[in-house]
């Protein structure tokens, strides 16, 4: 499957019927969904606690700014994982 | 052994069902039909919540069957656990869609037998089809997410594509397209169902394309028709790592269908033991745990951890032993039962078409 290009000025958010909640067994975030329970690497993490109505180009510069990282290495990261999460219909763009 | 944690339960809350499906993977023969209280589930909801799980399916027979779904669905959601509901939708009218989005039901999976009404409800032996396109329309209005599931045998597998626009134009969020897989009642009418190899094919071809075109719009969930891949399914993700089922009469099982086809597993009711308890100490649970307890050729097998030897209730059903490898597995010594039963519909003209409709319980609840 190709992987859509994801705009700079897309605003991500969590998709209808998926929860993002922290598991008490483990302290770290999941994604809820029917019948799914997705466990999320620290990338992901990073970016849901964010999807609250930024663009896409926020939340980079927001993590860059934050890890004191190189903003292209990380925008493609964001990128992948953004594109990936859409395609399992677990967040949207608008 | 580590005993891991849980991370779903699926709580059969009744046998009872409007509907009569003939590859109902309930079981064929009950042996009670005591269900659980409101009482008793709250409790195994709560118990369910403390041992780790996050996700509750409400499923059966038609868990719209039992007045009390809100009020466990309530239950469920001050455990902080998400909330599903897997439904023919029969029962379902504005006033309990409502009650259920007010009590947090997170997601609605609706069950529909084709995309056309006479085939369907010669499925479903029952008038339920456009009842159904109702309900779908009520489930939208009342703004709970709508996935629709539909199970694929040989009778409307020929219609994938028409299964799919129908999900599209009634506007769900997810699409779970389950081959049918061979237990309970769907195991007696075999014959009836399993579709031909060109079937098959087809189906896949129809499904990837949906897939690619639906990417972002609708997640699709392709079940595969296992007696035709070389590889077992991975069942459970293994016997008694993330799944527990309690069933209407309270037995906690490892698989929803382990009751009728491991006739000797005694498994544990919640009446006598804590959930706590079966999960981790009960011998039902941890009979098939790990791998310490696979023949070969899945004890050296690198795949063990994979597929974790397939599924312990199609070993039982097919070899007699559930403790064999899953004979759908080209190295399992069984293979050839899974073959016989493939080249017989295969290489035959002449096709089986009956069946036998699934009952309900005989006696009425308490």
């Amino acid at each position: 499957m190709q992987t859509p290009t994801i705009s700079g000025s897309s605003q991500p958010r969590l998709a209808r019927g998926v929860r993002l909640q922290t598991d008490p067994k483990t302290g770290s975030s999941v994604l809820l969904f029917p019948e799914g329970v997705l466990e999320l690497n620290e990338t992901a993490q990073d970016i849901l606690a964010r999807c609250d109505g930024r663009t896409v180009s926020d939340i980079v510069k927001a993590l860059a700014d934050e890890y004191n990282a190189d903003n292209e290495m990380l925008a493609a990261d964001v990128r992948e994982t953004i594109a990936n999460l859409q395609q399992r219909k677990l967040i949207e763009l608008t | 052994m580590i005993v891991p944690r849980p991370y779903a339960l699926l709580a059969e809350i009744t046998y009872r069902c409007p509907l009569h499906c003939p590859y109902c993977s309930n079981p064929t023969q009950t042996r009670s039909d005591q269900e659980l209280t409101t009482t008793e589930w709250t409790r195994v909801i709560r118990e369910a919540a403390e041992l780790g799980v996050l996700q509750i399916g409400f499923s059966g027979g038609e868990p719209l069957a039992r007045p009390d779904l809100a009020d466990l669905v309530r239950v469920a959601r001050e455990a902080n656990l998400y909330t599903n509901l897997i439904t023919s939708g029969i029962g379902l009218d504005d006033d309990r869609a409502g009650a259920l989005r007010d009590a947090g039901l997170d997601s609605i999976q609706l069950s529909f037998q084709s995309d056309k009404t006479d085939l369907a409800d010669e499925l479903a032996g029952a008038r339920a089809h456009q009842r159904k396109l109702n309900v779908a329309a009520k489930i939208r209005a009342a703004g709970i997410p709508l996935s629709l599931n539909f199970v694929i045998h040989r009778r409307n597998i020929d219609r994938l594509s028409e299964m799919i626009d129908l999900a599209e134009m009634l506007g769900a969020e997810r699409i779970e397209l389950a081959n049918v897989q061979f237990y309970g009642w769907a195991f007696l009418n075999r014959a009836a169902l399993l579709p031909t190899r060109e079937q098959v094919v087809r189906a896949r071809e129809v499904t990837t394309a949906a897939k690619a075109r639906l990417s972002g719009k609708i997640d699709i969930f392709y079940v595969l028709p296992d007696y035709y891949e070389t590889r077992p399914k991975p069942c459970l993700n293994g016997w008694g790592q993330r799944y527990l089922t309690v069933n209407p009469i309270g037995e906690v099982l490892p698989c929803p269908t382990a009751s009728s086809a491991i006739p000797d597993l005694r498994f544990e009711n919640v009446g006598a033991h804590s959930l706590d308890w079966i999960w981790r100490e009960s011998e039902s649970f941890n009979r098939f745990r790990g791998t310490e307890w696979m023949p070969e050729p899945c004890h050296s097998c690198p795949q063990r951890e994979i597929d974790f030897g397939g599924c312990r209730c199609q070993a039982a059903l097919l070899t007699g032993n559930a403790a064999n490898t899953d004979p759908v597995c080209d190295l399992s010594p069984n293979r050839s039962i899974v073959d016989a039963v493939l080249s017989n519909l295969n290489s035959s003209t002449d096709q089986v078409t009956d069946w036998t409709y699934r009952v309900n319980p005989q006696h009425g609840q308490r």
